[in-house]
Parts: C-alpha cells; structure tokens; sequence
C-alpha cells in the first residue's frame, strides 16, 4: 500500500500547537482568506489566544476529528490545514474543510492535491461512505477545485451570507464512496 | 417503523447511575452470577462507588462509541439487567455485553428478547456491518440465548480463565448484517 497521507504536491502532517498556531495567527491577518474560508465574522486575535483556542481544540478532537497541517512535499513548509469533523456515525458522513493560509499556493492545485488526500483516507482508512462540504458562492476557485476532486452539487441555501452590502448563497456539495471509488478504485 | 426500545417482554432505559448502583448491590451479591457475566475476580463495592463508577461512565453524555441500556421487565417494570454496545467506528462493528441480574429471570427468554432488542438497535439504528460477544463455555444457557438470537460460534481461547482451581475456555461469537437481515426475512440460517 502507498502512503496514504502522501499527495503529489503535499503531504498531511500532524498539527503541532506551536508551529500551527504560529502560522494561523499570521493567515488570518489575511481578511479576504477568512471570509473564504469561514461564515463567522471575521476578527483578529492575538498569537497567545490563538494558540490557547486550538491547544483546547486539539485537547479536545476526540473520535469525531481527524485534522492535519497541509505540508508541501518539496520544502515541507506549512501552507494550510484540512480536516474531517464526523457528524453522524451511523451514517458514516463527515464534514470536510480545507483552506490554504499561503496565498502563493493558492491557485496551483495544492488545495486539490490535499483534498484528494484526504477523501483517500476518508474513504479507505476511517470507512466513510460520503463527505460532504460547504463552500461560499464567492469562492469560485475552491468550487472548481472539489468538483475536480471528484465533489459533485447538492444544494445550496440561498441568501446566507452578507457580505459586502450583497447576499451569497452557501452551497453544498458532496462525493460518495462508490463514486470515488470509481475514479480510485485499485490505486 | 418498530419501537426501537420494547420487546416482547422487556423494554429498554436509560442507564440512570444511582438506579443501577442500587440494584448493583444486590446482583454483586450472587458470586455465580458474576462469574457468568464477568471475567474479573468477584468482589464487592459499596453502593457510593458503584454510584460514582455509573456516573463517571456516564459524565461526558452521549459518547458515539458507547451505547448503554437498562433492561425493565414489561409487566412488572422492574429493573432486572442491562446491556451496552461498545463500537469499533472505524470498523463500524459492535461488542456487546449484556446481563440478567435477576436470577428468577435467567431462562425463560427474557435474556434472548433483550439481545434481539439489542441487535435490532446496533443493525437498523447504528448500522454496524457486524456484532461480536465473548462468553463463558461453562455457560451453556446463554450460548443457546445467544443462538436463538442469531449468533455463530466463531472461536475458542482454551483455558483462559481460571475459575474454581480450573481453567475454562472462552467462546467467541459473532453475527453480521446480512445474516441478521435474512433472519428478520424469515429466512433459515
């Protein structure tokens, strides 16, 4: 078996408090990648409470969490984090979220590569049966990065965000096992 | 849809702590009955921390791995066993554990409504792909119990357990969805 962790642009790591705390602190400086990745209103925080809010966090990722750094394979630098959030067992789904804090490895298809990696040990490792996201209608790149990574359209709530004196829709979006396994299958 | 929490003659609660660290203290009484149900040496705890031990249990509120009931008798509802589902998610499969402490309701098919209960909730409503037990092979009553419910004997430690100045092989049990799904079917095994 290969390595499953392994992408052919990135790896997933574990996320160390220190290090990642670091490098969020630093992204969400960065507005327009908050409002890309997050319904929240967007805020600064400082280092120390950023790194106080996911030490808690990591503390508490239970069985329902499996979240890992983003790590390019060429230099090992931290660009971003994706993570699966399980909502409901019995149905075997979980909730994905990806976002790249490295505005240069934006648009280069690391965000794709790391999504893929991530739907493989979804599906062959934790036994999933689908995944499913959300994604901001504002936010055409990423929208065109899961569909390449096999997601397809399911639904969309109309209006849910404000931003910019205008409303945009949330739209989700979903894979299924079988369907992945269709393009994955044997690999 | 069925009532996931009523047999035919029992029905299903919540494992209320102080409830079951009462009747706790009674059933621990009746050393055979824990050395059916149980592979620890027999002992006795006070009432508090049987108390504390439920609550501990059951302090952190729904847990997606754990699935504990109490078991009360339909006609008299009286509290006279439990069982608990302990799942692998990854695995998406079950180990049960289960037990009558009530020995005026060993053998006579509460036991065996109580397990249906049980797989009926594991396979319609946590969708495990299979369920497993261990048992005692000194305890011929609930191999039959377990049986009628469905399960296949799968395995056996050979003298794992050492009771009485001998030792004792444990069995190992196991039904999947499918076979689970022809019997409600009708269907022979």
């Amino acid at each position: 078996m290969n390595d499953i962790l392994k992408g052919a642009l990135v790896q997933l790591g574990a996320v160390d408090p220190d290090e990642y705390s670091k490098a969020f602190a630093h992204w969400r400086r960065d507005s327009e990648l908050m409002r890309l990745m997050d319904a929240s209103t967007t805020r600064l925080d400082s280092q120390k409470n950023t790194q106080k809010t996911i030490e808690k966090e990591l503390e508490d990722q239970k069985v329902n969490q499996y979240f890992f750094t983003i790590r390019t394979l060429a230099e090992d630098k931290l660009i971003g984090d994706i993570g699966l959030n399980i909502v409901n067992w019995a149905g075997r789904d979980a909730f994905v979220g990806l976002g790249i804090g490295e505005r240069d490895f934006w648009g280069r298809g690391y965000g794709t590569d790391a999504m893929k990696a991530i739907l493989r040990y979804a599906f062959m490792e934790v036994n999933l049966r689908r995944v499913t996201l959300t994604v901001f209608e504002y936010n055409p790149r990423a929208i065109r990065s899961y569909e390449k990574a096999g997601f397809r359209h399911e639904g969309r709530m109309r209006g849910f965000l404000n931003r910019e004196g205008k409303r945009w829709d949330e739209l989700f979006m979903g894979i299924l096992r079988e369907e992945w396994m269709e393009n994955n299958g044997n690999k | 849809m069925k009532d996931l929490f009523r047999g035919e003659l029992v029905r299903l609660t919540a494992e209320e702590p102080d409830v079951r660290a009462k009747v706790e203290v009674h059933w621990q009484r009746d050393t055979e009955f824990h050395r059916l149900a149980d592979s620890n040496p027999a002992g006795m705890e006070s009432e508090k921390k049987l108390k504390a031990w439920f609550e501990k249990r059951n302090e952190d509120g729904f847990k997606p791995e754990r699935y504990p009931f109490s078991v009360r008798t339909l006609d008299e509802d009286k509290l006279i066993g439990f069982f608990g589902l302990w799942l692998d998610l990854i695995y998406n499969e079950a180990w049960v554990g289960i037990g009558i402490g009530e020995r005026e309701f060993w053998g006579k098919g509460y036991g065996t409504d109580m397990m249906k209960l049980c797989l009926q909730y594991a396979f319609t409503e946590l969708n495990v792909h299979r369920v497993s037990l261990g048992l005692h092979a000194y305890n011929p009553r609930a191999l039959r119990s377990y049986e009628k419910a469905g399960f296949r004997l799968e395995g056996r430690t050979r003298g794992d357990v050492a009771r009485g100045g001998e030792h004792h092989d444990s069995l190992w049990m196991g039904i999947l969805r499918e076979e689970w799904i022809l019997m409600q079917n009708g269907e022979p095994q």
